[in-house]
């Protein structure tokens, strides 16, 4: 081959690097990428990236993506490097404890939907949700109210409950669970009469159901006198 | 964390006497993790960081009726081992099953037979 040849070949060579050059551009691509395990996993990743091809990391997301997954943001000369090499050296890549690194492809599978089977299991055994229902306090929360609730209360609830609403009367040992700290309902507003009519009127675990001892209105007296047990001031 | 998961065993005495109160051991290997993971320990939040897999359910079934139910979250160890008691009221099949967070089923299964 002549000189003058090479030199023609040569020319055509650099003047097509020049043309994909100029249609070349810097591009910023948004990856998702899981493995992003530990405090070392974005430092691994980025050395990875920067050391096996030409691109820049710009930095990680963490927190509040759109599908919580963290997201890389790279950017890279387009007409050097594709996605899918960037893709292929993450996917690669191990984190230092040994969780490897992949761009996160399709949807987050979380909260599937149960098995037939476990659907029908919860109704064998799932513990039934109080009907609570749209209850409405017949009794006002008046003096009277109050003096007729704290008697009911001193006779048949403290023993477990305290004379204040502490949750530690002298009866209360050996439960499966400790009595309620009835203070916490201190001044609770209408909505909860309904919710502390059902419990007293059915008990739960190891509280009785009194709804068979106590008449509905006596239930009521004591739904407006827990209110008043005020929690401790220190 | 473990990463393979293998199918559940489960191991019961030979031999039952009727009305046998018996002891009955379930081993599943299958990694548990809640999938979030810590980068920044100065925010001290948690990122998604790989998928979360872990055991959601077992139920356990003796002739093929649905005697119990644990329901389990990620808060599992690894490869757990379940140990629980059952009586030896008739000579059937005892049939454990996994279901993890992923959907995915598992299920084991051994026979009561009396000791004569």
């Amino acid at each position: 081959m002549s000189k003058n040849r090479i030199t023609i070949v040569a020319v055509l060579v650099a003047s097509l690097a020049a043309a994909t050059g100029a249609y070349a551009a810097k591009v910023v691509e948004e990856i998702q990428i899981e493995g992003m395990v530990s405090p070392a996993s974005p430092k691994a990743l980025t050395a990875a990236l920067e050391e096996k091809l030409a691109v820049k990391v710009l930095g990680y997301e963490f927190y509040g993506t759109e599908n919580g997954w963290p997201i890389l943001k790279v950017e890279f000369d387009s007409g050097a490097v594709s996605k899918d090499q960037i893709e292929k050296v993450i996917d690669s890549t191990k984190d230092p404890s040994g969780t490897s690194f992949r761009v996160h492809r399709g949807q987050v599978k979380i909260h599937l939907p149960l098995l037939e089977e476990e659907t029908k299991a919860d109704g064998v055994f799932a513990a039934e949700s109080p009907d609570i229902g749209q209850l409405t306090n017949p009794i006002p929360a008046s003096a009277d109210s109050h003096t007729r609730g704290q008697e009911l209360y001193v006779k048949f609830c403290s023993k477990c409950h305290g004379m204040n609403g502490n949750g530690a009367g002298p009866s209360a040992h050996g439960f499966s669970t400790d009595p309620r700290q009835l203070w916490s309902w201190y001044q609770a507003d209408k909505s909860a009469d309904p919710y502390l009519f059902w419990f007293i009127t059915n008990g739960r675990s190891d509280m009785p159901p009194w709804g068979v001892i106590l008449s509905e209105n006596q239930r009521w007296d004591l739904v407006n006198y827990i209110k008043t047990l005020a929690p401790p001031t220190n | 964390m473990a990463e393979k998961i293998k199918p559940p065993r489960m191991k019961l005495k030979r031999r039952i006497k009727q009305n046998e109160i018996f002891k009955v051991k379930v081993r599943f290997d299958h990694p548990s993790f809640t999938g979030l993971g810590m980068v920044d320990e100065n925010e001290e939040l948690f990122n998604r960081a790989i998928p979360s897999t872990f055991i959601r359910n077992m139920l356990v079934y003796y002739d093929d009726e649905l005697v119990s139910r644990f329901r389990t979250s990620s808060a599992i160890a690894d490869n757990p081992l379940f140990t629980f008691k059952l009586k030896a009221v008739k000579e059937a099949p005892v049939k454990i099953v996994f279901i993890d967070d992923q959907g995915e089923r598992w299920e084991t299964s051994k026979d009561v037979k009396f000791r004569t």
